[in-house]
C-alpha cells in the first residue's frame, strides 16, 4: 500500500508533530515500505476466537490507597523549561483540530 | 571485596579504563564528571553488598539522579530526573558504583546505536561497523573490558543483538522480573531491563540484584529476588528445543554441541516466527506513539520555542527534539492506531502475538525445557548500511522479538566468529525459570572459548 503526502501530514497532524516539505517524500516512502511489509500478517486467516495476549501480572496489584507523593531530589521548576508561582508556562491556547488546518 | 579502599582503587582504574574506551563514542557521560562521580560514590558505598565496589554502566534511558538522562535524544538534553529507576537503587543499594551513562539509540528505537542524537558508537573490533543496538554504548563499554557489567534495555532484542554482535553476554529477564520503573517507557508491554556482562557469572550477579518485587511498578511480579544458580558439569538432565525455523543452514552443528553436553535434542517448530517482525513493528510503534506523547516541551525536556500557540509549541518541539527514526515510529504507531486502520494493523497483530507465545507454550508443553537458536541472523554490519532500508535494520532483531513478544526469559552467549567477528547464540527460557535459563548458560560457557578484550 502507498501512503500519500496528504495522509502522511494528516497523521503527524494527530501525533503533534512537525514535519518539513523536505522531509515528507523519504517519510511517506519508508512508512509504505513498513507498512507494506508489516502488512503480511493479513496473510494469517482471521482469529477472531484468539484473545490478545499481554505478558506479566494476571491481575494488578494495588497499592494502599493513601496520598503519598512520591519524594522527588527536586520540584518540577527546576525540570520545566518555563515556570512560575506553581504553573509551567506555555503560549496561549491554539485553535483546535479543524480550526487550524 | 570488602574493603573500601579496593572500592577507591577500583573506582579510579574504572575511569581510567573509561577513559580509554573513549573512542568508542559509547559512555555519554563527561570524562571529568564521571571521575568524581565514581570517587564519591565509592566512599559511600556500603562494603557488606554483594556488589561492593564493581562498576555497572547504565544505558541512558534508565534514570539516575547521579547523570543525566537523555536517552540519545536532543529533546531530553541535559535532562536530569528528579528520582532514579528501582534497578538502579538496588544496584547502589548492594554497593556497586554506576559508571555512566551510555549512548544508545533515541528511545531505544534502533538496532545499530546509529539513530543517537549525540553521534553513532563504534563497534570495538571494527571501528566501521555498528556494535548493534539499541543498547550499543552497553555492549561496547563491556566489551572493551571498561566496565565487567552494564545495564541495558530490551524491546525487541535492544540488549542480546549488540552482546551478540560485541561478543558479550546478555540476558532479558522475563516479563514482570524486573522493575520498570525509571525505564523510560518505549513499549510498555514488552519492556525489561536486561544486563550485559563480560561473562554468564558476571550479569547473572547483577541480573539478581536488580530483580524482585517492587510496590512501584504494577507489572512487576511479586516474587523473590533471582537466586543464583550452580555451575553445572553438563547439560545433563536438559532437553533442548531446536526449533528449525531459525537455523536457515543446518541444524546439525547445534544439535551436535548439545548432545556432546550431555543433553536431550528436539527438533521443535513455531510455525508463526515469519510474523514475529510485522506483529513487533505493529504493536512497539504503537504503544510509542503513546508513550512519547509526554515529550511536548512544556513539562520537562528541551523546548524549541518562538511558537504562537501551544500547538504549535508542541508540533516544533516534537518535530524539532525528535530523530528521524523516532519521528516514523510515532507515525507510525499513530497510522496503525488509527480510525479504519485499528482493525487491520493493531487488532489482528495482537492475535499475532497471542499465536507465537501459543507457539512456545506448545513447544515447553512437549517437554522441552529450553530453546536453542542463533541470536542475530548475521555478525556486526557496516555503519551506515542499513540506514536507508528500515526494514532491513528491523530484520536484524528477527530471532530476538519473539521472546519480548512472548514475554520469556532469553540469554545471548558468544559461540563463535564468523570472519573475525563475534556472533552469539541464545537459549531461550519458560517464564519466570529465568535460573534454569542461566544454568544452561554456565555450562555452554564452559566450552565456547571467551572473547578477547578490544
Amino acid at each position: 500500500m502507498s501512503v500519500t503526502h496528504d495522509e502522511v501530514l494528516k497523521i503527524a497532524r494527530l501525533a503533534e508533530l512537525e514535519v518539513s516539505e523536505d522531509a515528507l517524500p523519504l517519510l511517506a516512502e519508508h512508512m509504505s515500505r513498513i507498512l507494506d511489509y508489516v502488512a503480511q500478517i493479513n496473510a494469517v486467516p482471521a482469529s477472531e476466537g484468539v484473545k490478545p495476549f499481554v505478558p506479566g501480572p494476571d491481575a494488578l496489584r494495588f497499592r494502599t490507597d493513601e496520598v503519598k507523593p512520591i519524594p522527588l531530589a527536586f520540584g518540577p521548576e527546576t525540570l520545566a523549561p518555563a515556570f512560575k508561582d506553581g504553573f509551567f508556562l506555555v503560549p496561549k491556547l491554539g485553535a483546535f483540530e479543524g480550526a487550524d488546518s | 571485596m570488602s574493603d573500601p579502599r579496593e572500592a577507591l582503587a577500583s573506582a579510579k582504574a574504572t575511569a581510567d579504563r573509561l577513559v580509554k574506551a573513549k573512542r568508542f563514542n559509547a559512555c555519554l557521560t563527561p570524562v571529568r564528571e564521571l571521575r568524581k562521580a565514581l570517587v564519591t560514590q565509592a566512599q559511600a558505598a556500603h562494603p557488606s553488598g554483594v556488589l561492593y565496589g564493581m562498576p555497572v554502566a547504565v544505558k541512558d534511558n534508565i534514570c539516575t539522579l547521579e547523570f543525566t538522562t537523555t536517552c540519545g535524544s536532543k529533546i531530553l538534553e541535559a535532562y536530569r530526573s528528579p528520582y532514579e529507576a528501582t534497578a538502579v537503587a538496588k544496584l547502589k543499594a548492594a554497593g556497586a558504583l554506576i559508571a555512566g551513562k551510555t549512548n544508545c539509540d533515541e528511545f531505544a528505537m534502533g538496532s545499530s546505536t546509529e539513530h543517537s542524537a549525540y553521534g553513532r558508537t563504534l563497534h570495538p573490533f571494527d571501528k566501521t561497523r555498528v556494535p548493534g543496538g539499541s543498547s550499543g554504548g552497553s555492549a561496547a563499554l563491556v566489551a572493551a573490558g571498561a566496565v565487567p557489567a552494564a545495564l541495558g534495555s530490551e524491546t525487541g532484542g535492544s540488549v542480546r543483538q549488540p552482546a551478540s554482535l560485541c561478543g558479550v553476554v546478555g540476558i532479558k529477564p522475563t516479563y514482570g522480573r524486573v522493575s520498570r520503573w525509571g525505564l523510560v517507557a518505549f513499549g510498555s508491554s514488552l519492556d525489561q531491563i536486561g544486563v550485559l556482562g563480560r561473562s554468564v557469572h558476571d550479569a547473572a550477579r547483577v541480573l539478581s540484584v536488580i530483580s524482585g518485587r517492587d510496590p512501584k511498578d504494577a507489572t512487576c511480579e511479586d516474587r523473590d529476588p533471582l537466586r543464583l544458580p550452580n555451575v553445572p558439569e553438563s547439560l545433563q538432565g536438559f532437553v533442548i528445543g531446536i526449533p528449525k525455523e531459525y537455523f536457515p543452514a543446518d541444524l546439525d552443528p547445534a544439535v551436535r554441541l548439545f548432545k556432546e553436553l550431555g543433553a536431550a535434542v528436539r527438533e521443535v517448530a513455531l510455525p508463526h516466527t515469519a510474523y514475529a517482525v510485522p506483529t513487533y513493528y505493529i504493536l512497539a510503534p504503537a504503544e510509542a506513539s503513546s508513550n512519547l506523547a509526554r515529550y511536548d516541551g512544556a513539562r520537562y525536556g528541551t523546548r524549541f520555542d518562538g511558537s504562537a500557540d501551544v500547538r504549535a509549541l508542541y508540533r516544533t518541539t516534537r518535530g524539532e527534539g525528535f530523530g528521524p527514526e523516532v519521528r516514523r515510529r510515532i507515525l507510525l504507531g499513530t497510522y496503525v492506531l488509527s480510525s479504519g486502520y485499528y482493525d487491520a494493523y493493531y487488532r489482528k497483530a495482537q492475535q499475532m502475538r497471542a499465536l507465537i507465545a501459543q507457539d512456545f507454550r506448545n513447544a515447553f508443553d512437549r517437554g522441552v525445557d529450553l530453546l536453542f537458536t542463533p541470536t542475530t541472523p548475521s555478525p556486526a554490519f557496516k555503519a551506515g548500511e542499513k540506514l536507508d532500508d528500515p526494514v532491513a535494520m528491523y530484520l536484524s532483531d528477527i530471532f530476538t522479538v519473539t521472546a519480548n513478544l512472548a514475554g520469556l526469559p532469553a540469554i545471548s552467549i558468544p559461540i563463535g566468529r564468523i570472519k573475525g567477528l563475534p556472533i552469539g547464540g541464545q537459549f531461550i527460557g519458560q517464564a519466570f525459570l529465568d535460573d534454569e535459563m542461566l544454568e544452561a548458560a554456565y555450562a555452554l560457557e564452559r566450552v565456547v572459548p571467551a572473547t578477547e578484550e578490544a
